[in-house]
């Protein structure tokens, strides 16, 4: 909520299923697997996940791990903006460079995908 | 446990699955940025959830307050299961529906109209913080 980098997750998460991966891709959302919601909880359970986790607290992953979910991919955005050196400029608005960076991502978590889907 | 009331800990919606979270988050930064920021703070529902003992006993000390996007009322129930009940819940599908010239389709970047209905949704839940530290409504 108060992290740019939580931001970069979600924005990178939105270009992949909407933009490159709308056909092999659902975006889980993570409060209704702790309230036991369906069909989220069953989602984590039934297909491969990929988390995107905004920072060392790694919440995605720990939510997921702990409700029974499938991770067969992580995605740590504090790592991929040390290897693309684009950083953030506020959790409201992301800027210039979080927008290149989300994009970057997204492009990776794609590939990914790919991996995981064997295509 | 005694709630401590001279500051009111406002808990978003992490808003991944409707545009209506999104406009919880942009909503409750605006609070927290601008209209309220000496008296709000902000819990990370994620972490909440995930453990974080930190988050979980703010929000037992401090009275707090869910802002959800849709009737699920995630903030809610993940503040009630490890906290203890918000003082209040502002459902922002509701609000919104109270607004049908505004139109909601944005997930990722809001338009002119869901960045009007983030305003109305942060002046709510400001009108709830006076109320909670009980003083009157300052003007927004």
């Amino acid at each position: 909520m108060d992290k740019p980098l939580g931001s970069v997750a979600r924005a990178c998460a939105f270009k992949v299923v909407e933009n490159l991966k709308p056909e092999d891709s659902v975006l889980v959302c993570i409060p209704p697997l702790v309230a036991g919601v369906n069909p989220h909880s069953e989602w984590i359970r039934k297909y491969p996940i990929i988390t995107i986790d905004g920072c060392p607290e790694r919440c995605a992953t720990k939510i997921v791990a702990k409700n029974g979910g499938k991770i067969r991919g992580r995605v740590f955005i504090p790592q991929s903006v040390q290897k693309h050196g684009l950083k953030p400029k506020s959790s409201a608005d992301i800027g210039l460079d979080g927008e290149k960076l989300a994009e970057k991502i997204a492009d990776e978590t794609a590939v990914l995908i790919n991996k995981i889907l064997r295509k | 446990m005694a709630m401590v009331k001279n500051i009111v800990g406002i808990v978003s919606c992490s808003g991944e699955d409707l545009p209506e979270g999104t406009i919880s988050r942009i909503a409750t930064r605006i609070v927290l940025e601008k209209l309220r920021p000496d008296e709000t703070a902000t819990i990370c529902l994620p972490l909440l959830l995930a453990g974080s003992e930190d988050e979980r006993a703010f929000a037992r000390v401090f009275p707090t307050i869910a802002v959800d996007g849709c009737d699920k009322r995630c903030a809610e129930v993940g503040v009630k299961k490890y906290s203890g009940k918000p003082v209040a819940t502002i459902v922002v599908s509701e609000i919104v529906k109270k607004h049908p010239r505004l139109k909601v389709k944005s997930r990722d970047n809001l338009s002119d109209e869901e960045k009007e209905l983030a305003n109305i949704i942060a002046e709510t839940i400001s009108k709830k913080v006076d109320e909670v530290l009980g003083r009157k409504s300052k003007a927004v």
